[in-house]
Order: structure tokens, then sequence, then C-alpha cells
């Protein structure tokens, strides 16, 4: 639906159109018939149509254009005239008889653009009588576009260096001259349009003005086009001059659109010798002006520039560039009071790219911008607004992306106080761009003073600042931002084992705070890169080491102690039992066995007192009889009190095939082929048939509930215990033994009731299958195999 | 009155922000070309006369902004055009994948009679970057991308060194002259034979 408004408008356009083209093609008539006379009057009466006030510059433009191209036509008239012999002169008169002013200017500006090209005349003198007759105009619509329209027909008359209209009298300052009094004259009729008409239709005005705006800066683009105009004219009389207009005419859309176009139009090396020039306008524009914007827009066109070539680079150091416009942005945020914070840091944020880009060695300018940032956000408490966090947060991984290395970050000391502004969520983003940086660059963290630093950085994700805690938290966001926090805690190194251990020990400090959520994700890094620590010591040569040493193997499973003391009060008991397992072994490589004993001691406590749950239980005794299995540490008696509690505790499990599964587990513990001293054949068959009569037990069980005999697959599987230790020479495992064990479960398989099982037959099947395949081996083992029958 | 609207030909230059539009134009027009960039504001034209089977013409070459927010006006310029030359910088692909947009939003805004066979010409400008290393987009695909657009002429050039850009509008005013013109025939419906002209409308002040 269009609105009544614009109805109206394209009803008064269409009469516009309709008006002109009726006259137009009388004017046609007339030049085709060499009618000099008619061709005026009909053009002016087409030219009258210009004289609406009834539309928007859009249309305007429309029907603007429309004149335009006519206009051409009679252009073109106007040479063949010259050249019949019609006096130019004459016809310069002739123009000026129309009756109304609009169509007058328009007709004396085309024979105007003639009459300069004619040459009869200086072009200086004729631009300058048009120029000055244009002041006729005073409505701003039709003054603009009749002066666009003389700045159109002019553009290629000008009479600039190495132009043909150059003479001896007329010189590119004529141009110049021309060009900026057509601005100057425009910028007025620009400015005073929101000053004409009832103050309601204020915002309408504002809109239209907007549209207008290129008419007026399109004159700037023209003298930036004209060659005369050297940095020597542009510093000594384009920028004053202009720029004396934007400032004078204390107009807020005008001096932020004229402010853009100047940056946009002219060329970055006259920017770079007129910095202090251009800058020290800012603080003189009005105080609504969006300076930022504009400023921020010269900072990124000088960054590209720097980037675009290296021969640039120099200029930039002559004029003191980074200097100066740090000087000017303080003094535009002391001048706009008003200004949000956003707009600040929107500054800082593009001189600090500034600064990247051409200083790239100059870390202290990058600590000076961060610096007066800290300054300007002094005072203001956290950061809410989330423009100005997401400005911080541009303006803090700048120097990451720069130097690929957070280590460079770390050397600036305002760094971490400009992330105090951050509110938490703000503040946990930056310390995750933080750790991917990183990541990416694969950063080494070398020194325990630098992952002092660095954890101070990124404390967001370590703790909960402020001691509060945001329920709200996503879990999977906290769960990928702990997951972060350990990769890095992985990628801490030093080559030197003191160093590497202060940094476990700075490590430990900060995670600690992190509370009962956090470390179970960040201490079994932690964990693990002492263990690895731990490792690189066994390598070395026990002398080395000196005396007042902190990174002893004894010292480091000391702090891991300690380590997972915390975790297990968390409580997460089941991670806890399983880091103090892996300290179990290493302890072990390490042949210190009473500190073997004491972890083992502790996974125990643990497993008493704090796993209840049946199924982490049996998780648990796996994962302990697994790591005793491989211990060669212990002596006699520390091994035999601690088989006997695993035996002991597999055999109180819940269920009875766990138990029984643990059970025969433990038989491992009584026989490790490459120690031989376990070697207890006696205690591994103790083992087996405990595990058998378990296994019966459970089969009753199922029996006496269901109805029906349970699975063989228990006996099947000790039954493979019984093949295993019979192949490794226990010579409490005989013949016999295995014998009655599958016809046992032979027997089984074949009753009535036993429950259908497939996966057990499979079981059984391969089983036997393995016993004649042995068999048919021969030798040793053939032999050994040969008396059993299946 | 028909051969005198025939002697003059409308081009418009259309392309991303710093292809190099006005260079294109000051080259051919001038013969001149500065490295320095500068934004275009608005619509510009400079005019070239060009001779072409022993008849005169006049090139009138629109060079326009590229960047949206100088181009506050519209584009009621692109009224009456025989052609238009569509740029884009071989070293940036955007600027290439816009050319799309850019011959869509014309063919919208002129809305010439026979959208079909309007012609366009395409220019791959900026080939002498860097020796040609830098270049992203290949002849070969702004070919393909001409060819599936009914044909487009395509040209390499380089305003800085003036390589093709003569044959370049040589082939851009021979295809505007082809162009059919769309002049309205426009018939009065009433013969005003007092010859006084219309009513004036406007009010306000009597400019």
């Amino acid at each position: 639906m269009m609105s009544e408004v614009a109805q109206d408008e394209e009803k008064w356009l269409g009469a516009g159109i309709a008006g002109l083209q009726q006259n137009a093609f009388y004017m046609h008539r007339a030049l085709d018939s060499n009618n000099l006379r008619d061709a005026l009057k009909y053009s002016a009466q087409m030219l009258s149509e210009l004289r609406t006030s009834r539309l928007s510059p859009h249309k305007y433009y429309e029907l603007y254009m429309r004149a335009f191209d006519e206009l051409r036509k009679l252009e073109m008239f106007f040479k063949e005239e010259t050249r019949r012999g019609c006096s130019i002169v004459d016809l310069y008169e002739l123009v000026q008889h129309a009756g109304n002013i609009l169509p007058r200017l328009y007709l004396l500006c085309t024979v105007g653009s003639v009459y300069i090209k004619s040459k009869e005349a200086p072009a200086k003198d004729v631009l300058k009588d048009l120029v000055e007759m244009c002041r006729g105009i005073q409505h701003p619509v039709r003054g603009l576009f009749l002066r666009s329209y003389l700045s159109q027909v002019s553009r290629d008359k000008l009479p600039d260096i190495g132009s043909e209209y150059e003479g001896d009298a007329d010189t590119v300052v004529d141009a110049v001259e021309f060009v900026l009094q057509n601005f100057t004259e425009m910028n007025k009729l620009w400015v005073r349009m929101q000053h004409q008409g009832p103050a309601r239709e204020k915002e309408k005005r504002e809109k239209e003005r907007s549209e207008l705006r290129d008419l007026v800066g399109k004159n700037l683009h023209v003298l930036s086009q004209i060659e005369g105009v050297d940095l020597e004219m542009y510093k000594e009389t384009v920028l004053p001059r202009v720029l004396e207009q934007v400032v004078n005419c204390k107009d807020e859309l005008a001096q932020y659109y004229l402010m853009d176009c100047i940056i946009q139009v002219f060329p970055d090396e006259y920017h770079l010798q007129t910095l202090e020039t251009l800058l020290g306008a800012y603080p003189q524009l009005q105080p609504s002006v969006d300076v930022k914007t504009v400023l921020s827009q010269l900072m990124e066109r000088l960054s590209n520039y720097a980037a675009s070539s290296a021969e640039a680079l120099p200029e930039f150091l002559q004029v003191e560039a980074f200097a100066k416009l740090n000087n000017a942005i303080g003094k535009v945020i002391e001048a706009q009071v008003d200004m949000p914070v956003a707009g600040a840091v929107t500054l800082y944020s593009s001189l600090l790219t500034f600064t990247l880009h051409v200083h790239p060695d100059r870390l202290d300018y990058v600590d000076q911008v961060l610096g007066a940032c800290v300054k300007k956000l002094s005072g203001k408490g956290k950061l809410e607004d989330s423009r100005a966090t997401k400005q911080i947060v541009a303006l803090l991984s700048a120097p990451l992306e720069k130097y690929n290395d957070i280590m460079t970050a770390l050397k600036l000391s305002n760094y971490p106080r400009v992330m105090e502004y951050l509110d938490n969520g703000t503040n946990k983003v930056m310390a995750v761009v933080i750790i991917q940086s990183i990541m990416k660059n694969n950063t080494c963290v070398s020194t325990a003073d630098k992952v002092e630093a660095l954890f101070e950085l990124i404390k967001g994700l370590i703790k909960d600042l402020d001691g509060t805690f945001d329920d709200e938290l996503d879990e999977e966001d906290f769960k990928e931002e702990q997951n972060s926090v350990a990769r890095l805690i992985q990628m801490l190194y030093s080559d030197d084992p003191e160093e590497m251990f202060k940094i476990i020990c700075t490590v430990r400090k900060h995670i600690l705070t992190g509370g009962p959520k956090r470390l179970p994700f960040t201490a079994p890094p932690l964990v693990f890169s002492a263990l690895k620590l731990v490792r690189r010591l066994q390598g070395q040569d026990e002398n080395v080491v000196g005396e007042e040493a902190l990174a002893t193997p004894k010292k480091i499973f000391q702090f891991l102690n300690q380590i997972i003391e915390a975790l297990s009060t968390v409580p997460t008991p089941e991670l806890a039992l399983r880091l103090y397992l892996q300290c179990a072994e290493a302890a072990n490589d390490s042949d210190l066995e009473p500190v073997a004993y004491e972890f083992f001691t502790q996974a125990y406590i643990l497993y008493e007192e704090e796993i209840s749950d049946s199924k982490a239980q049996v998780t648990a005794i796996h994962l302990i009889i697994g790591t005793l299995q491989r211990m060669h540490v212990f002596g006699v008696e520390n091994r035999d009190t601690l088989t006997h509690k695993a035996t002991g505790y597999s055999a109180k499990l819940l269920k009875k095939p766990d138990q029984c599964r643990a059970v025969y587990a433990c038989s491992h513990l009584f026989w490790v082929d490459d120690q031989d001293s376990v070697k207890d054949g006696e205690r591994v068959l103790l083992c087996l048939k405990r595990a058998l009569r378990i296994a019966n037990a459970a089969q009753q069980m199922t029996n006496a509930t269901r109805g029906g005999s349970g699975s063989v697959t228990l006996f099947v599987e000790i039954l493979n215990k019984y093949l295993y230790f019979f192949e490794k020479g226990n010579p409490q495992v005989n013949i016999a033994a295995i014998q009655g064990l599958i016809e046992l479960i032979t027997t089984e398989m074949q009753s009535d009731t036993s429950t259908q099982d497939p996966a057990a037959d499979a079981f059984f099947a391969s089983t036997l299958r393995y016993i004649q395949f042995q068999k048919q081996k021969g030798g040793v083992i053939g032999e050994k195999y040969e008396p059993i029958k299946v | 009155m028909s051969s005198r609207r025939r002697m003059l030909l409308k081009v418009i230059i259309l392309g991303d922000s710093g292809v190099g539009k006005t260079s294109l134009m000051n080259q051919y027009v001038n013969r001149k070309f500065s490295n320095q960039y500068k934004a275009t504001i608005g619509a510009d034209f400079l005019t070239k006369e060009v001779q072409f089977e022993d008849r005169l013409f006049t090139l009138q070459i629109w060079d326009t902004a590229g960047q949206e927010r100088f181009q506050s006006l519209g584009v009621a310029f692109y009224r009456g055009a025989d052609c238009c030359v569509l740029a884009y910088d071989v070293n940036v692909m955007k600027s290439f994948d816009n050319l799309n947009n850019w011959r869509e939003e014309f063919l919208i805004q002129a809305a010439p009679s026979d959208p079909e066979n309007f012609p366009f010409v395409v220019l791959g400008n900026k080939i002498d970057v860097d020796g040609g290393n830098s270049r992203v987009v290949s002849e070969k695909k702004a070919k393909a991308w001409c060819a599936s657009k009914g044909n487009i002429p395509y040209f390499e050039t380089s305003a800085k060194e003036g390589f093709n850009v003569e044959a370049a509008f040589e082939c851009i005013a021979k295809n505007a002259l082809k162009n059919e013109p769309e002049e309205e025939i426009y018939l009065p419906d009433t013969i005003d034979v007092a010859g006084g002209g219309r009513q004036q409308r406007s009010s306000g002040c009597e400019c």
C-alpha cells in the first residue's frame, strides 16, 4: 500500500514528466527546423517543470534527469549554431530573456558550457559569472540541483593543469576557487533547509536532507579529481577552506557526512601529511556528531594504507601519526563528555588496530592505548553495555591476532586491567579467546611467572568471580569452557624440571580455588602433567638432582596426593580412585614402595568409604586388581595385605556373577609371569575353586527364581582361566580338573531345563576348538593337551 | 531529430568500491592514472568523442559510487543507458561475485524494454597487480560467467598501464550503438494552438 503522500507524489511526478515531455516535443521540432527562438521558448517552458516544490529529492532527481538529458540535445544544438556563425556571446545574452529565473539559469549554464568550450572568453570568467548568477536561486532543493547541474556541465571544462582550458589567465587556482565557491553555496543551502518549514515536519526534512547529501559531497569528489590539487594546494587551500565550512555550519548531519567525504575522497598521503589540521577539526564539531565513527573510518583507511605498501610506513613515522591520533582521540573524548563508553572504546579499538598495523614493534604504544582505555573505564565499574563489551573484546583480541602469541599480550601491563572491566560473561568469552589463541599457535608457556600471569588473566574460567555462582549457567557451555582450561594445562611446559614443578604448583594454587564443579575437569590434566614430570626425572641420573632440589619424585608424589585428596572431597571418589591407582603405578616405576603403598591405601579407603554404587564398585575392583597385578615394587608383606583385601572386596560384591568374575580375576594376583616371586599355584587354584562355587550358587539362584537353570557362561569363563594357568605351567591346575569342568558344562547344556544362550554355546564351542587346536600343534604344548578329551 | 539523439551514447560503469571504475574512465578519456584511492560520490560523467563508421559520436560515460552510502539520491541516472559496463578487480573474489548483483540491480532499476538483449560489457581490472600473482579470479571463470549471461563481451584490463582499455571501450561504444534506442515516442494529445504553454503550478517563490 502506498501512502497517500506517496500517491500524491507519484501524481505530481507524472504531471511534471508529462509537461516536460510535451515541451521537449516542441523543443525537438524547433531544433529540427533550426528555430532558435522557439527552441529557447520551449526549453524554458520545459525547465519550468523543475520549479515544483511538491517532490521529494528522489522524485525531483528523476524529473531533473529527464530535463538533463533533453538539455544535452539543446547543448549540441547550441554548438551547431555557433558553428553556423551564431555568436556565442549573443547566445549567452539571448537565453537570459527567459521569464523565470530557474529555467534561465539552466539555459545559461548550458550555453555557458558551450561558451567555455569555444574559448572565446577565459573559462574562469564564465565560471565565475555562472557560479555568481546561481545565487539567484535560494530555494534549497532547486538551488542544490541547479548548482549540481553547473558542477556537472563544467566538470570537464575546469582550467586544471594540463587541461586545454588552462591558460595564462586561467589556472588551477581558478578551478579550485570555482568548485570551492559552489561547494560553499551548496552547503549553505543544504544546512539552511532544516530551518525552513514547520517544526512538525522536521523528521521528513532530515530525511530529505540526507537524500540530498551527495549533491554537496560531490563537489569534494570534483576537487579530489582536479589534477592540479597537489599536496601543497590541498594543505594550503582546499582542506582549510573545506574544514572552515564544515566547522562553521554547526550542523550535525553536514559535519558528520562531510568529514566522512573528506576522508574517503582524498588520498591517504594527503591525510597523513595534514593529520594535524584534519584532526584539529574534530573537537570543534557539534557534540551530537558521531565523531567516533568518522575518526574510526580515518584510522581504518590509514591502517589499510599502511598494510598495503611497505613504502608508506616511513611516512607514518615521519609525521608521528600515532602520537597525533592518540592526542586527537584524547581531546575528542574530553570534549564530548556525553560520549557513551562504547564510543570511546570503539575509538581506542581503531587506534589499536592502527598501531598494530603501523607500529607492530611498538608494544609500548599498544600498552599506552590500553592504558588510556583503562583510564576512561575507571570509576565506571563493570560494563553492562553490550556494545561496549563487544568493542572491548575486539580491542583485546586484536593484539592476540596480530602477534599470534599470548606471551606478547602478557607483557602489556594494562591488558589485565582492561579485562577487569568486563562483566563475568564477557570475561569468560575473552578467556576462551585467549586459550584458543594459545592452542592455535601452539604457544609455549614455559615459566611459572608467565603461568601466574596467564591464570590471572583467565581467572573468569578458573573460579567464580565475586563469589557469585550463576545458576542459569548452561551445562554444556560450562563443560566446554572447563575442557578448554584442561587442554591449556596440558600445554604448559618447561624443559627445566625445577621450573616445570613450579608451573605445576602455580596451576594447583589456581585450580584449587575453582570449587567442586571445576576440579573434576582441571585436576586430572594437572595430575598427568605431574606424572609426566616424574617420568622425566626417572630418566635422569640421581646425582644430578641437587640436595635442595624441589622437583624430586617423592615431592611430586606428595603433591599429587594432596591434589587427589582435594578431588576426593568434591566428591568424585571414582575419579580420585583412578588417579590414585595411576599414581601408584607411577610410584612403582620409580621404585618407591612406601609411596605406592600409600596410594593404594588411599584408593582402598575411598573404595570402602565412598564408592557405594554396585556398578561403580565392579569397575573399581577390576581397576584395583589390574593395577595391583602390574606392581612389582611391593615386598611380600605389603603385597599380601593388598591382595588379601582385593580378594576380600571381590567376594563381597553385590551380585553373584560380579563376585565370580572378580574372584577369578584375583587369581592373577598370585601368578605373575615375569615375576618369579609371585607364582603361588595353590592360591591361584583356591581363587578358581572359589569362583566355581560362586558360579554354582549363582546358577542355583537363577534356578530358584526363574525355574530354569542359568547360563553356563560363567563356567566357560572359569574354564578359560583354568586353561590359561594350565598352559602357564601351574602345577595345581591339572587335566582332571579341566576334564571335570568340561563335562560339567556339557551336562548343564544338555539338561532340559537349561536356558538357551547362543552366545554361551558359541563361547564354549570355540573354547573346545582351541583345545583341539592346541592338541594338534604337537610339540610340548601338544603333548600337554593330549590327555584332555573333548 | 532522431539523428541528433543517436549522436549521444550513454554508458554506465558499475562495480564494487575500489575496483577502478573512475580509473578506467580517466584512463580512457584523459589517458591519466593515479595510484591513489579516491572514493567517488554520487554519479559523475565524462564525455569523449568517438568516430565510428565515419560518424562522430559523443560517448557519455557515467562513473558511479561503489560505496552505497555515497549514492543517496538513487539511480535515476541509469535511465536511457545504451550500455552497462560491469567492472571487478581480478584480485578480489567478492568484487567478481557481486557482478551478478550489479547486473540485476541495473536491469531492475533501468528497466530496459528487452533485458535479455541489453548490452553489458564486463571488465576484469587490475591485472597488473603483483605481476598477476595475487589474482584470484581466473580468466576462464570470468568468461564462463559472461557466457552464462548471454555471451557478455569480456576484457581484462589494467587502468594503470592502459592495457586493453581502449579496446574495451571501443567494444562498449559499438555495443551501445547496436542498442535500439528506447526513445519514448511522445505525441502531445492536444495541440497547443495558443502556444502559451501550460499553467504554472509552482507555488512559493517565483524562481
